[in-house]
C-alpha cells in the first residue's frame, strides 16, 4: 500500500490541537472517574485518598436524592423541551410569514435567552411569590384564590418548567427560524402551483424539510435541560421535599455542600453516562427515521 | 476597606464611636500590618460586621478586605483557600455547621500558636468551648489550644408582637411550647395575620437549624452523648417525635401555607412586614425590627428566650460564627489576623459592635448600661439564653449529617412523608454517616 507524503504531515500539523483537545476535554473526566473509586478526607491540612473500588456506583440506586432527581429531571427535560420546541416552531413561523417588523419581532422573541440565569431565577420568584408577586396579584383581581407555585409539591414542578419554556424558547425559536430560511423556495411555489393549503404545506413539505433542524434542536435542548441547574438554585432549592430534584443539583450537594468528592464524582459520571445513551438513543432514531 | 464590601457614612461611625464612649487604642497604631482579606457570608448581620471593620482600619490604619459571599458560597470559597498550598484568605468567618470541619482538617491555626502569650479576655463567650480544640484527644475543651475568636453568638430567640399580645389579653412571653402554640392560634388570622411564621425550606444550615430549640426544648437531641464521643442516634426517641410533630402542627394549623418552601429570608420578611405574630428566628435580625426603612413593625416587637417543654430549660440551637486564621498564610498576614481579632474581643469593641448593630461576643455589653435601652431590649432575653445553647456539630462530617436533616425535615413538613418516617429515616442515614466515619454510634429501634 502506497502512504500518501503529506500523511506525516497533516499530523503533524494537528497533533498539536489534538493534544491540547485531549488534554482540556479528557484529562478532567478521567479525573472525575478516577476520582469517582475513592474517599477523600482532610487531615493535617493534606487529602488522603481511601479506595474504595465501586462502592460509590453500587450506592447510588438506594440514594434517595439521587433517585428523585433522575425522576424530576426526566420529566423536566421533556416536558420543558416540548413546549420549547412547539413554541419555538409557531414563533418561528409566524416570524419567518411575516412581512413587517421582522427584525423587531426577531429581537423581541431573542429577549429572554440573553437574560443571565441569575436575573431570570430573581425575577421569576417575584413574579411568583404568593404574597405580593405580579400573577399572584392578576389572580386576586381575577377573583382566584393565588396559588403558591413554588410551595406546593403538585405545582412546583411545573412551574419551573414554565420558566424554563420561557427562558430557552427563544433557542429553538433561532434555530428554526434559520432552518425554515434556508429552505427552497421553488418546492413551496410547485406546490401553490398544485393547489396545496397552507396546512398541507406545513405537514407535506416544511416538516420534513425541517426534520433534520428539528432533530438537531431537540438534542440539543434536550442536553441542556437534563443539566438545569441555575432556575432550581435560585426558584426551589430542590424542594419542597423532593418536588424539584435534579440531578445537577443533587451533584452539587452531595459533591460540594456535603464535600463527598468521591462519592459526587461517581454520581458525575453516572450521569454523563446517561447522557451519552441518551444521545446514542437520540441518533439511533435520527438513523431509523432517515433510512 | 475593599470594595466587597457594603460602606457606612461617616456620620454612623461616628455616631457608634461616640456612643461607645471611647475604642480601645490600637497599640501598635505607628506599626502598620499587611493587609489582610476575611472571607464572609451575606447575613442579616454582615453590616455591623463591616461597621466595627471600618472603625478598625480607621483606628489601626490596616487594611482589611471583606470577601462577602452567599451562605453555602462562602463555604466553598473557605474550603478551596485552605486546601490550596498557599491560602487567599487570612480569616475564615466559620458557621457553627463546618468549624469542625476545620479544626479537624488542620486548616485553623492555634491563636496560641501565633502568639503564645495571648489569653482570650475572661468575659468573651467561648460558646460551649467550641473556640478550643484539642488536636490529640480530639475534642473541643479548654484543655485545648485557643482555635478561633467568636465573631456572632447567635441563637434563635423567640420574636413576638408584644401589641398584638397586649390587645388579645395576652401576658408576658411564651416560656412554653404549650403556650407558644396557645398564642399562635388565638393570633392566627390567614391571610393578614399568620400565628406563627417557621423556616421549613432546606438549604445548607436551614430548617434544620431552626428545629434546634424545638427538639432540645422537648429534651431531645440527635445523639445520646456527643461530647464524650457517643454518637448514637436518638433524634427518632420519643421527643424526637413530638417535636417534629409540634412542629410541623404548629405550621399547619396556626402557620404559613408556604412553611415548607419558607427560607430565613421569607420567614423575616413575614414577620418585619406584620403578617405574622411570632417567630423563633436567630437573633440577628434584631436590628432590622425597629429600622424604619426595613420594616412594619417598629417599637412592637419583645424577644423571649425559645420556649420549651415544662421542666426543663429553654435549649437554643447555636449557630454561631467563629474566626478562624489560616494555617496555610504567611506569618505577617497571620499575625495581622490576630490583631483584629485581639482587637475585636476586648469589651469596649465590643460595646461599640452592638451600638452598630452587632450581637456581642463579650459579657461587658450584656451588662453595660445599653442593655436597659429601647432599642436593646432584646440583650436580657439573649443573656439569659446563652447560657443554655446548644452546639450539635462537634464532629467534622456535620455537612453531611446536616444534608440528611434538611432533606428529611422539609420532606416531613411538605407532606411528603410522615413524621415517623422522616426521623427513622434520618436516623438512620445518619447513623450510617457516623459509622463510615468511625464514630461510635448505633440507632434507637425504629418508631411505629
Amino acid at each position: 500500500m502506497r502512504r500518501d507524503p503529506d500523511n506525516w504531515w497533516r499530523w503533524a500539523t494537528l497533533s498539536p490541537a489534538l493534544l491540547l483537545m485531549l488534554g482540556l476535554g479528557l484529562l478532567p473526566v478521567l479525573n472525575l472517574v478516577v476520582l469517582g473509586f475513592f474517599d477523600v478526607r482532610w487531615a493535617d491540612g493534606r487529602s488522603i485518598w481511601t479506595f474504595v473500588g465501586t462502592r460509590h456506583y453500587a450506592a447510588l440506586p438506594a440514594d434517595p436524592l439521587f433517585r428523585a432527581s433522575i425522576v424530576n429531571t426526566v420529566l423536566f427535560a421533556l416536558g420543558a423541551v416540548a413546549g420549547q420546541m412547539l413554541l419555538g416552531f409557531a414563533l418561528a413561523l409566524l416570524c419567518h410569514k411575516a412581512t413587517r417588523g421582522r427584525v423587531f419581532w426577531r429581537a423581541l422573541f431573542v429577549l429572554p435567552v440573553l437574560i443571565p440565569g441569575i436575573v431570570i431565577g430573581a425575577m421569576w420568584k417575584l413574579l411568583l411569590n404568593p404574597d405580593f408577586g405580579a400573577i399572584a396579584q392578576l389572580f386576586e383581581v381575577a377573583g382566584l384564590e393565588p396559588l403558591d407555585w413554588l410551595g406546593e409539591a403538585s405545582t412546583a414542578l411545573f412551574a419551573v418548567i414554565m420558566v424554563d419554556i420561557w427562558h430557552w424558547t427563544p433557542f429553538c425559536f433561532l434555530l428554526f427560524l434559520a432552518g425554515l430560511e434556508s429552505l427552497p423556495r421553488d418546492v413551496y411555489e410547485a406546490a401553490k402551483v398544485d393547489g396545496a393549503s397552507a396546512w398541507q404545506e406545513l405537514l407535506r413539505i416544511t416538516l420534513p424539510l425541517m426534520w433534520p433542524t428539528i432533530v438537531v434542536t431537540f438534542v440539543f435542548r434536550l442536553v441542556l435541560a437534563f443539566k438545569v441547574f441555575d432556575e432550581i438554585y435560585l426558584l426551589t432549592g430542590g424542594g419542597p421535599g423532593t418536588a424539584t430534584e435534579v440531578v445537577s443539583f443533587t451533584i452539587y450537594q452531595r459533591f460540594f455542600t456535603e464535600d463527598r468528592a468521591g462519592y459526587g464524582a461517581a454520581m458525575s459520571v453516572a450521569v454523563i453516562f446517561l447522557i451519552f445513551l441518551m444521545l446514542a438513543a437520540a441518533a439511533a432514531a435520527r438513523r431509523r427515521v432517515q433510512s | 476597606m475593599a470594595q466587597h464590601a457594603p460602606t457606612f457614612p461617616r456620620r454612623t461611625l461616628l455616631g457608634a464611636a461616640a456612643a461607645a464612649g471611647t475604642f480601645p487604642r490600637f497599640a501598635d497604631a505607628q506599626a502598620r500590618m499587611a493587609p489582610i482579606t476575611i472571607v464572609i457570608n451575606q447575613s442579616p448581620w454582615l453590616d455591623s460586621f463591616a461597621r466595627i471593620v471600618q472603625l478598625y482600619e480607621r483606628e489601626s490604619g490596616n487594611r482589611i478586605e471583606l470577601d462577602v459571599n452567599p451562605f453555602a458560597g462562602s463555604l466553598e470559597k473557605q474550603r478551596n483557600s485552605v486546601r490550596a498550598a498557599r491560602g487567599t484568605t487570612d480569616i475564615l468567618i466559620m458557621n457553627s455547621g463546618w468549624f469542625a470541619e476545620m479544626y479537624f482538617g488542620g486548616f485553623v491555626q492555634p491563636i496560641t500558636d501565633i502568639d503564645p502569650a495571648y489569653r482570650l479576655d475572661q468575659g468573651v463567650y467561648t460558646l460551649g468551648d467550641t473556640v478550643f480544640f484539642d488536636a490529640a484527644t480530639k475534642t473541643m475543651n479548654a484543655r485545648g489550644k485557643l482555635m478561633s475568636m467568636p465573631i456572632a453568638p447567635l441563637i434563635p430567640l423567640t420574636y413576638y408582637r408584644a401589641d398584638l399580645y397586649r390587645e388579645a389579653g395576652i401576658e408576658g412571653p411564651p416560656r412554653t411550647f404549650e403556650q407558644l402554640e396557645a398564642n399562635a392560634r388565638r393570633l392566627n388570622r390567614p391571610p393578614r395575620m399568620i400565628g406563627m411564621v417557621q423556616r421549613g425550606a432546606r438549604g445548607p444550615n436551614s430548617v434544620s437549624f431552626d428545629f434546634l430549640p424545638y427538639i432540645y426544648g422537648h429534651g431531645g437531641g440527635f445523639f445520646r452523648d456527643p461530647a464524650n464521643g457517643d454518637f448514637t442516634v436518638t433524634l427518632n426517641a420519643a421527643e424526637g417525635r413530638t417535636a417534629l410533630d409540634f412542629y410541623i402542627r404548629l405550621a399547619r394549623e396556626a402557620g404559613h401555607p408556604r412553611t415548607a418552601a419558607m427560607d430565613q429570608a421569607d420567614v423575616i420578611q413575614a414577620f418585619a412586614t406584620g403578617r405574622a405574630a411570632q417567630m423563633i428566628t436567630v437573633i440577628a435580625a434584631w436590628s432590622q425590627m425597629d429600622d424604619r426603612e426595613r420594616s412594619a413593625v417598629v417599637d412592637r416587637v419583645e424577644w423571649a428566650a425559645p420556649p420549651s417543654v415544662a421542666g426543663k430549660p429553654t435549649a437554643p440551637g447555636l449557630g454561631h460564627w467563629l474566626a478562624g486564621i489560616s494555617r496555610n498564610v504567611p506569618d505577617d498576614r497571620q499575625r495581622a489576623a490576630l490583631a483584629f481579632l485581639k482587637w475585636f474581643g476586648t469589651a469596649s469593641t465590643q460595646i461599640a459592635f452592638a451600638r452598630g448593630g452587632g450581637i456581642p461576643v463579650h459579657a461587658a455589653a450584656y451588662r453595660d448600661g445599653l442593655a436597659d435601652e429601647r432599642r436593646f431590649r432584646w440583650m436580657k432575653p439573649m443573656a439569659e439564653a446563652l447560657p443554655h445553647s446548644v452546639n450539635p456539630y462537634n464532629f467534622p462530617e456535620a455537612s453531611e449529617v446536616i444534608a440528611v436533616l434538611e432533606l428529611g425535615l422539609n420532606r416531613a413538613i411538605a407532606g411528603e412523608i410522615s413524621s415517623v418516617a422522616a426521623l427513622n429515616g434520618m436516623s438512620s442515614e445518619i447513623a450510617d454517616i457516623m459509622a463510615k466515619h468511625g464514630h461510635r454510634t448505633g440507632k434507637l429501634e425504629p418508631l411505629r
